[in-house]
């Protein structure tokens, strides 16, 4: 039975890899990027054992992805699970060229079906679900899901290795950023129906209302700073679940909605009666979002 | 010195039609440049301009990335020459498949010091092809670049967005750096920039081996949504109709 490995690089909430790993089968082995911290964390998170690259200093941790590439291919690893994640994805690319593996995104579920593992994955940015037969050693990213349960922690190697030639050589880290996306229940989201950065005070009105976080669609946090990177929702940003997702002057592209797909209930309020969001929600308001956030904040203070 | 920007020939797939037996028709959608790729042409030429390097565009894909309008919507947003694959068994080809071609194509071009790739592509949106493509190279990929200069020892000083926040990096040797969907405006091209693009030097390359074994599709379907109530809340009165969702939505529980 060939051995099964995750990479991580730096963020351990992995537990979702951690459990398809167990799916597959054989030895789990743990490649960690990042901190000591780190690399404790996925020990005890039930993988079998972790290789760890040690403290890595002033280089980022995408320095490490052709070394750790050469550490995953000694272990001939048939699998490989990745985190969606900036880094985790540079390691995850590294390692399927070091081994020649085919790489797959969007990967939603993978199971064993008569000895030969199995993918469903999200192809052509949401609109079809592929399911795939694994043919040769293949990298899958997926949704690292949530921090894993802490168990007896596994035995740690640590491997010297030396970085490439890359070093961070100024840190800006961002300002302490709203309530968090993933834990809220309630989520107000605004997209270019939003005309001034001012504005966003009517959704976070209508989100403190509704003891909720805003979000937006993708332009809001790139092109204009409305919103931190962090806080878009959607194929490249965040997938939220919440029991509300409330969306306002957002036109419901299909790279943005498949970040919302996992919502209890979607309501949409758009000025525009054709918009494509009108087809995927609960509720639906044709209207300007100017007129309308108010009104439901005022309503709910009632 | 030579730099090379990859690109995609892709169209949206928002525009497409998906049976509910999973087949897509793309005949009502319209490839083009991937959306964000233009952004990388753009800086690349703003970088290539600054320093005096040649500004190659390298795309691969099925026949249609050769065609006459792709090359010259490619050539018209300032790159200098292109080197295309465009054959058939690369119709469709997934990341690592992708990325393998790309980075022998780099190799072949020689002298190339930094390669640039968009954020996403437009239909996979994966992520994955640059990652791949610098694993091939052995070089360093930095993902998120919103800035990048040529420094006086020859390095690059990146700036990149991590999270909400931002880093500075230096990066000594040859690199894979993929740019923010925001980092530049990228020109819109213009009559004399589309004439000139038909002047410009176009490379056809052949795929060549690729080693990978890509996985076998044993099934497609349209993804089941949510059923959703698609209840539309309509009257002149906006209070009115906000007491009438607030209502609906105390009723299902969720406030
Ligand atoms: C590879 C790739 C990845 C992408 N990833 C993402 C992603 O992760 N997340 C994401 O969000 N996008 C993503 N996009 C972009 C996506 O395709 C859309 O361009 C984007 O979601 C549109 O944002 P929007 O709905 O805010 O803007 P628009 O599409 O411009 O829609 C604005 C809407 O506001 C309405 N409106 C205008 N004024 C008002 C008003 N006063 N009141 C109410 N409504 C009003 C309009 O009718 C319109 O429907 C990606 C694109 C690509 C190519
Ligand atoms: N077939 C291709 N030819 C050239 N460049 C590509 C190709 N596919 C992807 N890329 C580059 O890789 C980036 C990310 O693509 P993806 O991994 O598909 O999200 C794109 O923005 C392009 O710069």
């Amino acid at each position: 039975m060939s051995s099964t490995w995750i990479v991580v690089a730096g963020d351990p909430t992995v537990g979702t890899l951690v459990e398809t790993g167990r799916t597959i089968g054989g030895e789990l082995v743990a490649l960690v990027l990042g901190p000591r911290s780190t690399a404790q964390r996925v020990a005890c998170a039930g993988v079998d054992r972790v290789v760890w690259l040690g403290e890595p200093g002033s280089a980022p941790l995408e320095a490490f992805a052709g070394a750790a590439a050469d550490l995953v291919a000694a272990g001939r690893p048939q699998v490989v699970l990745a985190a969606d994640r900036a880094a985790d994805r540079v390691l995850a690319g590294a390692v399927a060229a070091r081994t020649g593996a085919a790489a797959l995104g969007g990967v939603r579920q993978v199971e064993t079906v008569d000895g030969v593992v199995q993918v469903v994955r999200d192809a052509l940015g949401g609109i079809v679900r592929e399911r795939l037969a694994l043919t040769g050693p293949t990298v899958l990213v997926l949704d690292g899901g949530a921090l894993p349960d802490e168990g007896v922690p596994a035995p740690v190697e640590e491997v010297a290795v030396t970085p490439a030639g890359v070093r961070v050589v100024e840190e800006h880290p961002a300002a302490v950023g709203g309530p968090d996306l993933h834990s809220a229940h309630r989520v107000v989201a605004v997209g270019r129906g939003l005309r001034e950065r001012g504005d966003v005070a009517i959704a976070e009105a209508l989100a403190v209302a509704l003891d909720g976080a805003t979000a937006c669609s993708r332009p809001m946090a790139e092109g204009v700073d409305f919103f931190p990177r962090d806080r878009y929702v959607g194929v490249s940003g965040q997938r939220v679940t919440p029991d509300l997702y409330l969306a306002a002057g957002i036109s419901g592209q299909v790279q943005h909605m498949v970040g919302a797909r996992g919502a209890r209930i979607v309501v949409a309020i758009n000025t525009d009666k054709d918009a494509p969001i009108f087809r995927e929600c609960d509720y639906g308001v044709v209207g300007d979002l100017y007129e309308v956030l108010p009104a439901l904040t005022e309503a709910l203070g009632r | 010195m030579t730099i090379v920007v990859a690109y995609k020939w892709a169209a949206n797939p928002q525009d497409a039609q998906v049976g509910a037996d999973g087949a897509v028709d793309l005949s009502r959608a319209k490839p083009g440049v991937s959306e964000y790729d233009p952004v990388a042409i753009e800086t690349g030429r703003r970088l290539a301009d600054a320093t005096g390097a040649e500004l190659v565009g390298l795309s691969v894909g099925g026949p249609q990335v050769g065609t006459s309008m792709a090359r010259k919507a490619a050539l018209s947003r300032g790159l200098d020459r292109l080197v295309v694959v465009a054959d058939e068994a690369l119709d469709g080809a997934r990341a690592a498949t992708t990325a393998a071609v790309l980075a022998a194509q780099v190799r072949e071009i020689g002298d190339v010091d930094l390669v640039l790739t968009g954020d996403g592509s437009v239909d996979e949106g994966a992520h994955l092809v640059p990652a791949v493509l610098a694993g091939h190279l052995g070089w360093p990929l930095l993902v998120d670049v919103t800035a990048v200069e040529r420094a006086a020892d020859g390095g690059l000083r990146v700036t990149r967005s991590v999270g909400a926040g931002t880093q500075v990096l230096e990066v000594d040797g040859p690199a894979v750096l993929s740019v923010a969907a925001d980092a530049v405006v990228p020109r819109v091209p213009g009559m004399k920039d589309i004439l000139g693009a038909g002047k410009k030097p176009v490379a056809e390359a052949t795929v060549g081996q690729v080693a990978v074994s890509e996985p076998a599709v044993v099934g497609r379907k349209r993804p089941a949504l949510a059923q959703r109530k698609g209840r539309l809340l309509t009257g002149a009165d906006t209070a009115a109709v906000a007491a009438e969702l607030v209502a609906a939505l105390r009723a299902d529980g969720v406030l």
